[in-house]
């Protein structure tokens, strides 16, 4: 009986959150920040890291949305942007540099970008990219809890994504129900960049736990992930890791962030 | 600070408007070249200028920042023992560009200290800092990976990237130390035998 | 590799009756040839001790004694300290071992085949246990454990003559003596054959064992053992040497390339086998199970609980070599990892490291968007069929319901109800859609058990996806069938939320 009314008020808080956070832009909800333990364990920040307020896109960019921005900005499109900003692949699923056709829908999450083109997608929209720790933050939500990590319900629901075949066409975006802070398809749906996926220095293998090559990274060891149960920030870390920031995936897109000012 | 910031961003401005067609003609420029990226760097003399600048001449680029209390100084040796490893007709004909991860801390006057410190002769040597806001764009290009800590220091990649003369990465090796790794070292001399 | 060992065996044979063999049969590397049979205990009385006595050098892992050197029996004096301490287990953790010698594994004990052990073993007095040793390599009911039971407080004696040439395990068989082992008393004890073991450049001391504490894995502070979960062999830990990272960072073993390295491993279990690797190494022996055999070329050697193996590898290329069971997710989430650091000069022609790094192509195989854009259109000429809704609602499902109700629609026990065989669905079909609608808050009952998960309205879905995914719902996993149309999604969004106490 009690969780029944916790879950009522939690929803009821979610409404007079969703009022708090008007001041975000249409498109955006407002996110309050505070500390957040992350579940990578940064050796120089054992008792959590500090986020600013900050607002987020409620859903992943489109593919109407990004056909949009390279139409303004022709020398995002495919075949004009350079191979060193976007690999061979960037926007392959397209029909043509203007045209999505039938294998992208303008409702679905845009995919093949990569991080330069995202970037410049957010920048030309008066945003940016979330940094890693406000984008892992964010996703700790689910529909009615700000943190609901400690679950393992959570992390089940999440790690039933990957059993997905990959090949299966993306649902739109928008599809899921929005989680605490009023995000839509923060799992579930493709991977998304981070500004500085590149800080994140876990190596594609991960057997050398307690062997931080002290060669490879100046300062501290290379980051080791904690609770290593939480598969679900692992895999998304290990995945950006992989890439390089002119790469692009079938399953990765990506969201823009705005700092409150 | 603020003033460097507002400075960078200037300059940013003056290449944005003064164009592409001035800083060589894209038709030149390889798709994978790093050039393709326009970014401002100011030097330990406080100069800034487009990096596009080191087009035209085969170059050493490395990812650092002052204050590294440990990978940085080797990486400057290390730079240094390639260069040294080449014959002294061929050392001229390569140039070496040690760009900062931290330009908030990295002024013109920290960087001339530096090189002071670590005997870099910077009539020859490019040490330099770019805009906050490209750091990220330059080690995407780079393909360097960083993480800023808490206490200001930063985790990152210690890699020598060779640029050849056109701006595309021809090698890169991760052997820090006095020892040049042989194999970076033979791309170097490939590149100055063109 | 049953030929292998055929050769070995006809290799042997000829040994042992040198006149009947034609050809010259060569040992391997000069080494000397086995004999089919060392004779075991039967053969392993050398006599009596000889010379003055010896006392043993002890060794804390992950060190070993060096060998004995000697060519005669002797009488050897092994003391050995219980001790109940509180050590840290992981990073912030810590438990309360009990010990031989002060550590997990207990001290090293390298004795020669046919000596005579005079083993002390001492009982600190503050430990609130008593204890004995159960040596598998003595030859005598309970291995010592009857003569050597020590109250806190006090030292007991025994003497045995080691018969039988192998590595062996040590541990507590006081009761309960899974407890006793399950807190780390457990050690090896090296019986060298008469010629000694060959010699190499490096020895370590490894032991496996798994733990069990009613913390959950790295849960801070002091840990207590749990009973429960050692009687259904669910370990919290699985660990090198008694703590997480004793082997690793700056404890890491050490190597040089151009090295041989020797394991003595050893398993106190009490309850897990260890499938025991190296990453990147493949051993080139393994004395498999501690006794006098040797397999040649073994990737992955089993350790029972209980039993030790010795290996040798020959180390050329530089880097961490990391020791694992390879019971993988022991390795990974229950910390049964160490490293082999060696160093030495690159050799590219033996191991390059990444070399190329490139875009694959693939076949090129593109997603099918068919379902939900067919449906889409045929919903705009009028011509959606249900079997287009069911196909459009599958594609829907798969991207937002199964998450929690699972793609086979099984839901989660205990947490979010099954759809597939719903009795609740059955009840009342329209649910369905008003549920997908307006969510659900509340105790429901299904299929006999209850759910009081709380589900949020999904007004986020469209009339269509809403009627679409219904009827996907309502034709599946043995439902009763039907259709919802968008204009009854329509009209159920305007209207009242159904309540989850309806119909109870």
């Amino acid at each position: 009986m009690r969780a029944v009314v916790a879950g009522a008020w939690a929803l009821t808080c979610l409404a007079t959150f969703a009022v708090a956070a008007g001041n975000a832009a249409p498109g955006y909800a407002g996110l309050p920040g505070g500390t957040f333990k992350s579940a990578l364990a940064y050796e120089d920040a054992k008792q959590g890291v500090r986020i600013a307020p900050f607002s987020l896109m409620r859903k992943p960019v489109t593919n109407g949305e990004f056909l949009a921005f390279v139409r303004a900005h022709p020398e995002w499109q495919r075949g004009r942007a350079p191979k060193i900003f976007a690999e061979g692949r960037y926007l392959e699923h397209w029909q043509g540099p203007t045209t999505l056709g039938d294998r992208a829908l303008p409702e679905q999450p845009v995919t093949w970008v990569s991080w330069f083109a995202a970037d410049a997608y957010c920048a030309s929209v008066g945003a940016r990219l979330p940094s890693w720790n406000e984008w892992e933050y964010a996703a700790a939500a689910d529909e009615t809890r700000r943190d609901a990590r400690n679950d393992p319900a959570w992390r089940e629901r999440i790690l039933a994504w990957q059993s997905r075949p990959s090949d299966a066409a993306l649902p739109r975006a928008g599809l899921q129900a929005p989680n605490a802070y009023g995000l839509q398809d923060m799992h579930g749906l493709v991977w998304e960049w981070t500004d500085d996926f590149a800080s994140l220095l876990v190596s594609g293998d991960d057997r050398n736990q307690g062997d931080a090559d002290r060669n490879k990274f100046c300062g501290a060891g290379a980051l080791s992930t904690d609770d290593r149960d939480n598969y679900v920030v692992l895999m998304r870390v290990a995945m950006l890791s992989s890439l390089e920031a002119r790469d692009a995936t079938a399953n990765l897109g990506f969201r823009c962030a705005r700092s409150v000012r | 600070m603020k003033h460097l910031r507002a400075m960078a961003t200037c300059v940013a401005l003056l290449f944005a408007s003064i164009g592409a067609a001035q800083a060589g003609t894209p038709a030149a420029r390889p798709a994978d070249s790093v050039y393709q990226l326009s970014v401002p760097l100011t030097d330990a003399r406080g100069k800034t200028q487009d990096w596009r600048a080191l087009e035209g001449k085969p170059r050493i680029v490395a990812m650092f920042y002052t204050s590294c209390p440990y990978m940085c100084p080797l990486i400057v040796e290390s730079a240094k023992a390639v260069v040294h490893a080449l014959p002294a007709a061929e050392r001229e004909r390569v140039g070496v560009v040690l760009i900062s991860l931290d330009p908030a801390r990295d002024t013109p006057a920290v960087l001339r200290d530096t090189a002071t410190k670590r005997n870099i002769d910077t009539t020859r040597w490019l040490v330099a800092a770019p805009a906050p806001a490209d750091v990220r764009k330059i080690a995407g290009v780079l393909d360097v990976r960083y993480r800023r800590l808490a206490d200001g220091n930063f985790n990152h990649t210690s890699a020598l990237v060779l640029l050849d003369a056109k701006g595309r990465i021809v090698a890169r090796t991760e052997q820090v130390g006095p020892e040049p790794d042989a194999a970076f070292l033979s791309a170097v001399r490939a590149q100055l035998a063109k | 590799m049953i030929k292998r060992f055929a050769r070995v065996f006809v290799v042997a044979a000829c040994v042992a009756a040198a006149a009947g063999c034609g050809g010259k049969e060569k040992a391997v590397d000069g080494e000397k040839p086995v004999a089919t049979e060392s004779g075991g205990s039967l053969k392993g009385d050398l006599g009596p001790p000889q010379g003055p006595d010896v006392r043993a050098v002890l060794t804390t892992p992950p060190m070993v004694p060096p060998a004995t050197g000697r060519k005669t029996p002797a009488r050897v004096i092994v003391e050995l300290d219980v001790i109940e301490k509180e050590m840290p287990i992981s990073e912030g953790v810590t438990y309360t071992f009990w010990t031989f010698g002060g550590t997990v594994p207990g001290s090293f004990i390298r004795v020669r085949q046919g000596d005579t052990v005079v083993l002390h073993l001492r009982n600190m007095p503050h430990s609130k246990m008593p204890h004995n040793i159960d040596l598998h390599g003595v030859t005598g009911p309970g291995g010592g454990a009857a003569s050597s039971f020590t109250a806190p407080g006090h030292v007991s004696r025994f003497t045995f003559k080691a018969l039988n040439a192998g590595l062996f395990v040590y541990h507590c068989a006081t009761a309960p003596v899974g407890m006793h082992i399950a807190n780390g008393m457990y050690g090896l004890i090296l019986v060298e054959p008469p010629e000694g073991m060959p010699k190499v450049d490096r020895e370590y001391y490894v032991m496996q064992g798994d733990f069990y504490t009613t913390g959950k894995y790295r849960e801070k502070g002091l840990q207590p053992f749990d009973m429960e979960k050692a009687i259904d062999e669910r370990p919290t830990y699985v660990l090198f040497n008694g703590m997480e990272g004793a082997l690793t960072g700056d404890k890491a073993l050490t190597a040089k390339t151009g090295e041989t390295v020797r394991l003595y491993v050893g398993n106190g279990g009490p309850n897990l086998v260890s499938s025991f690797h190296v990453i990147g190494e493949i051993f080139d022996k393994v004395w498999f199970e501690g006794g006098t055999r040797f397999q040649e070329n073994v990737q992955t050697t089993l350790i029972p609980a209980g039993g030790a193996a010795i290996m040798d590898f020959h180390i050329e290329v530089p880097g961490s070599y990391v020791l694992v069971d390879h019971s993988i997710f022991r390795a990974f989430n229950k910390g049964a990892l160490a490293i082999l650091k060696a160093e030495g000069p690159e050799r590219k022609d033996i191991y390059s490291g990444k070399e190329v790094d490139a875009m694959y192509i693939g076949d090129r195989a593109s997603a099918n968007l068919s379902a939900v854009s067919q449906a889409t259109t045929a919903a705009k000429t009028g011509a959606l069929t249900a079997e287009d809704q069911v196909k459009a609602g599958e594609a829907l499902f798969a991207g937002t319901c199964s998450t929690c109700h699972q793609a086979n629609g099984q839901g989660m026990p205990g947490v979010f109800p099954p759809l597939a065989g719903s009795d609740f669905i059955a009840a009342d079909p329209k649910r369905v859609p008003s549920i997908i609608l307006h969510g659900l808050v509340g105790k429901v009952t299904v299929n006999g058990k209850e759910y009081n998960s709380n589900m949020p309205p999904m007004s986020q879905l469209t009339d269509d996806e809403v009627a679409n995914i219904a009827t996907y719902v309502l034709n599946s996993w043995g439902n009763p069938g039907g259709r919802v149309t968008k204009e009854e999604a329509t009209a159920l969004r305007a209207a009242k939320p159904a309540t989850a106490s309806e119909g109870h």
